[in-house]
């Protein structure tokens, strides 16, 4: 479908111009979907924080937000796709900045502004490269060849920063814990998802692939996924949690975008399918459950007032369906089966374990083994990072008073987040049928041979029975349980927890974040800069401590050394640049005439 | 699959985890000068188990009771998946990336049962498993994948047929995956020298640390599922090097069944006699021995590639491979 404005609408160069493939539908539909949970979750979850937000502000711009998305996916041209990604840029920045009195959110907003800024002019740059190569603004004349790739480097830059990948992450766990829950579901879910889908887009779709911007592509996915899952992993906010986690799973998209374009370029049709589809798929899946996580997390929020695990604990009796949620959601970014996170996460694994087996490009065969090893381990640090945000949160013994006047989430919140669920686990049981359908998609769009289709189809459909898998473990796990555990209920005693006889445990006496996560931040204390310090005081201070304090300090590697320098000497050199701007027009006025010669002189040359 | 190969499947799927884990004590206790409990001395405490009455913990959660029976039937349905015995059912999920992501389901769980109760051991004890699983993983995965890559498929049914070429390169993949995967096995199942199940200190253990607040027929699917996990780690390895035995001598399927039982049996030996001589590890050098694992599992992945270089290359154009 294809619409273009008549003369009037007319951005400057070129006109309104939208149009919608299948490709543009799928992220439409998951845009639409999110917004709905967001939507029904908003009004409820606005009451706690009554004062502080201005409810017509925040819903003004939350419907800017959310056209200017829906508008980047259905442009057909740069202009118009620039135009409107301003809009979803400037109107999230507007949302995060929502709680105007909180200095945090101050400090969240310039930094994300800062990364927009940023981000926008590379596309704008990459853009007018294009447009003098191609002569034209329509996405569909934009080849990828060995002349446009400059300007596709600085496109997918450009992307790279909106998506969050690393090292231009820096503003999501920012940016994430001072907006409203369900902008950050949007954002997280959504928003990160449109770069990517600038990059299929931009990138996948001419169909002729491109080595250099596929191994940009892989190696800075994996980079971000290991970065943001070993960050993801020691947070104690869980939003900062959240939004780490999603560097890791964006970082896996984009590697997936990676492997296709090498697979496009040296001609290895399956491959190039299973990791378009790979990257589709995963993209969906993560803006579904981690839009969950971010919804279930504000009720957390609106219930608590907090999001900091240390004032959590034993949520689950008082929030069972909130915390029902959370926990498939948190299995579901684990990727285990038979939920959708396992479907895509599958079929990245795939996509890295074809390329090996089809004996195709030295390097290759060596980055796919690498990235093999390194995803199981992202997957294991997955499963560590989950279970504490879980079980932290939302078992053992309540770490704070007010938990035991916490209530479940209000009924709308819980229709919003109880869908999501759902969704989750629909896509995980339906997920070879979704998978043949999203091949489909390929399909139309690019037509490759019909060989690779049907073997392609031949090969998911019995390797994923995610749905027979599902009911014989229901079955087998009711069974056993009804027949072993549920008929012993009479004779179930209640006791304390163990406490080897030391007499009653405090809230205290439990693991916390930090310390769940120690063992694992200490091997990479190196990128984290993670010191503890300890401090036992009294005494007897080996036997009968009186205070024991344990200090753990963290700062990033990426913030402390590299971009703090830079920014001071930014600042550094603005402090002389602004000395130009002195307030006096005559000194205006010879900018003005240094300029118009410096003009002249430029136009005399050509 | 005819009959008496499912036959044969069910009694040693039945008999096995029992007896393995029973071989494993008896043995120690001989090599400790000790007389030792009777082999089916585990059966005996499972049907103990069964008859007590449970104690669980004012602070848990319902999660708490159904993660076992959830672990166990996870662990049930992977007994039947993984080709650890020398039959086969070619059942459609026997898939390399699917089974481990449902072994990783289990470790979820138990890490998630673990916490619920609020317990400080079982957190220490939950902590570890959680780094010492994502340490293991790539180990694992790599030595599967270095036979997916040798087969061209990540079907584990396919992978572990006998119906392929056979070549010198072949056994070096099969011996290198399988010493990978026992090497990892031993840390995933918290074995000595990374865990040591039989100190009477909960704050060194992994497994028994996380199990701590459980009892009664609640503990006893708990150990049930660890001894089936504890027969199919060891027999997917048996497999691998009787695989590796079968390339170089041709072998009848009964003497070659017969064969894998004993594999098994001998690497209980090996875990037995590891158990009695070596130490455990200190935490902070336990990486290191997962860094054997993960070494053997790298290198049986270059073998596979390099086999698949072979097979895929003439002799002519190999020198302009390398």
């Amino acid at each position: 479908m294809h619409f273009s404005a008549p003369y009037p609408i007319y951005f400057g160069v070129a006109p309104l111009s939208l149009f919608l493939d299948p490709l543009a539908a799928i992220f439409v539909l998951l845009l639409l979907t999110v917004t709905m949970a967001s939507a029904i979750f908003a009004p409820s979850y606005l009451r706690h924080l009554t004062g502080k937000i201005n409810q017509s502000y925040f819903w003004i711009n939350m419907i800017l937000f959310i056209v200017g998305m829906l508008m980047v996916l259905l442009s057909a041209n740069a202009v118009t796709f620039l135009v409107f990604w301003e809009i979803m840029s400037l109107s999230s920045a507007a949302l995060v900045a929502s709680d105007f009195s909180s200095h945090k959110a101050h400090k969240a907003t310039i930094i994300y502004l800062g990364a927009t800024r940023i981000a926008t002019s590379l596309l704008a740059i990459g853009f007018l490269w294009y447009y003098s190569i191609f002569s034209s603004w329509n996405f569909v004349d934009w080849k990828l060849n060995s002349e446009s790739l400059p300007a596709a480097i600085l496109v997918a830059l450009g992307l790279c920063i909106k998506a969050g990948i690393w090292p231009f992450h820096i503003w999501l766990p920012y940016a994430h814990p001072q907006a409203p829950a369900p902008v950050s579901a949007l954002m997280s879910g959504v928003m990160i998802k449109v770069a990517i889908y600038a990059a299929i887009r931009l990138f996948v779709l001419p169909g002729s692939g491109s080595e250099e911007l596929a191994y940009l592509f892989i190696a800075l996915g994996m980079i971000s996924a290991l970065w943001g899952i070993v960050f993801a992993l020691i947070q104690t906010d869980l939003k900062r949690l959240l939004a780490y986690s999603s560097v890791e799973n964006i970082g896996l998209i984009l590697a997936s975008v990676g492997i296709c374009l090498w697979a496009q370029k040296t001609g290895m049709k399956e491959i190039a399918l299973i990791s378009f589809v790979a990257a589709l798929f995963h993209s969906i899946n993560h803006g579904i459950f981690k839009s969950l996580l971010f919804l279930s997390t504000g009720a957390i929020d609106s219930a608590m007032h907090s999001r900091e695990m240390k004032n959590l604990g034993g949520l689950s009796k008082k929030m069972p369906w909130t915390s029902f949620a959370f926990l498939v959601g948190a299995a579901s970014a684990c990727a285990l089966p038979p939920l959708s996170g396992f479907a895509s996460k599958w079929l990245i694994y795939q996509g890295f374990f074809t390329i090996p087996c089809q004996w195709h490009g030295k390097a290759m065969i060596g980055i796919s083994l690498v990235s093999i090893g390194l995803l199981a381990f992202l997957g294991g640090l997955a499963l560590a990072c989950f279970t504490k945000a879980f079980a932290i949160s939302f078992l053992g013994r309540p770490r704070s008073a007010a938990i035991n006047h916490a209530k479940e989430a209000s009924p709308s919140m819980l229709i919003a987040q109880l869908s999501l669920t759902l969704i989750t686990v629909l896509m995980g049981l339906l997920s070879p049928q979704i998978i043949s359908f999203f091949s489909l998609v390929y399909q139309s769009i690019l037509v490759p041979e019909e060989a690779a289709i049907s073997g392609f189809a031949k090969f998911v459909g019995p390797s994923l029975p995610l749905l027979p898998l599902a009911i014989v473990l229901t079955l087998l796990t009711c069974i056993i349980y009804y027949s072993v555990l549920f008929r012993k209920r009479k004779q179930l005693k209640l006791s304390m927890t163990w406490e080897c006889g030391y007499g009653g445990l405090e809230p205290t006496m439990q693991a916390t974040a930090g310390s769940f996560s120690h063992s694992i931040a200490t091997i990479f204390a190196p990128i984290l800069h993670y010191s503890t310090r300890f401090q036992i005081s009294g005494k007897d201070r080996r036997h009968f401590p009186e205070q024991i304090q344990v200090e753990t300090e963290i700062s990033s590697l990426l913030e402390s050394s590299i971009y703090s320098p830079i920014i001071n000497s930014v600042r550094l050199l603005s402090g002389h640049f602004s000395k130009l701007q002195a307030g006096s027009i005559h000194l205006y006025l010879l900018y003005v005439f240094i300029t118009l010669i410096a003009l002249l002189t430029l136009g005399a040359k050509s | 699959m005819n009959f008496t190969e499912i036959l044969c499947f069910i009694v040693l799927f039945l008999v096995l985890p029992i007896l393995i884990s029973g071989f494993i004590r008896n043995l120690k206790a001989r090599l400790q000068n000790r007389i030792g409990s009777p082999l089916l001395q585990p059966l005996y405490n499972l049907y103990k188990l069964l008859q007590k009455s449970e104690t669980i913990s004012q602070d848990a959660s319902p999660l708490f009771r159904i993660v076992p029976a959830l672990n166990f039937s996870i662990m049930l349905i992977l007994a039947v998946l993984v080709p650890w015995l020398p039959f086969h059912f070619s059942l459609p999920g026997s898939e390399i990336f699917l089974v481990l992501y449902l072994f990783a389901a289990m470790r979820f769980f138990s890490i998630i049962a673990a916490l619920d109760t609020g317990s400080p051991f079982s957190a220490f004890g939950a902590s570890r498993e959680a780094t010492l699983s994502a340490l293991t993983e790539p180990a694992i995965i790599l030595s599967l994948v270095a036979l997916g890559i040798a087969y061209r498929t990540s079907d584990l049914n396919e992978i572990f047929s006998f119906s392929q070429s056979h070549g010198l390169m072949q056994v070096s993949i099969w011996l290198l995956s399988g010493a990978g995967l026992f090497l990892a096995s031993l840390v995933e199942l918290s074995r000595m020298p990374i865990d040591d199940p039989t100190t009477h200190l909960e704050l060194t253990m992994v497994h028994e640390a996380m199990v701590i607040e459980n009892s009664g027929p609640n503990l006893a699917l708990i150990e049930l599922a660890y001894n089936l996990r504890l027969v199919v780690y060891y027999g997917l390895s048996a497999q691998c090097f009787m695989h590796a035995l079968a390339v170089l001598f041709t072998i009848d399927h009964a003497t070659y069944v017969l064969l894998s039982i004993l594999a098994i049996f001998i690497l209980a030996f090996l875990t037995a006699a590891i158990e009695s001589f070596a130490v455990k590890l200190a935490w902070r050098n336990n990486p290191e021995f997962i860094a054997y694992a993960l070494t053997m599992s790298l290198l049986a992945s270059l073998a596979a590639i390099f086999q698949s270089a072979f097979a895929s290359l003439s002799l002519g154009n190999l020198g302009a491979f390398l």
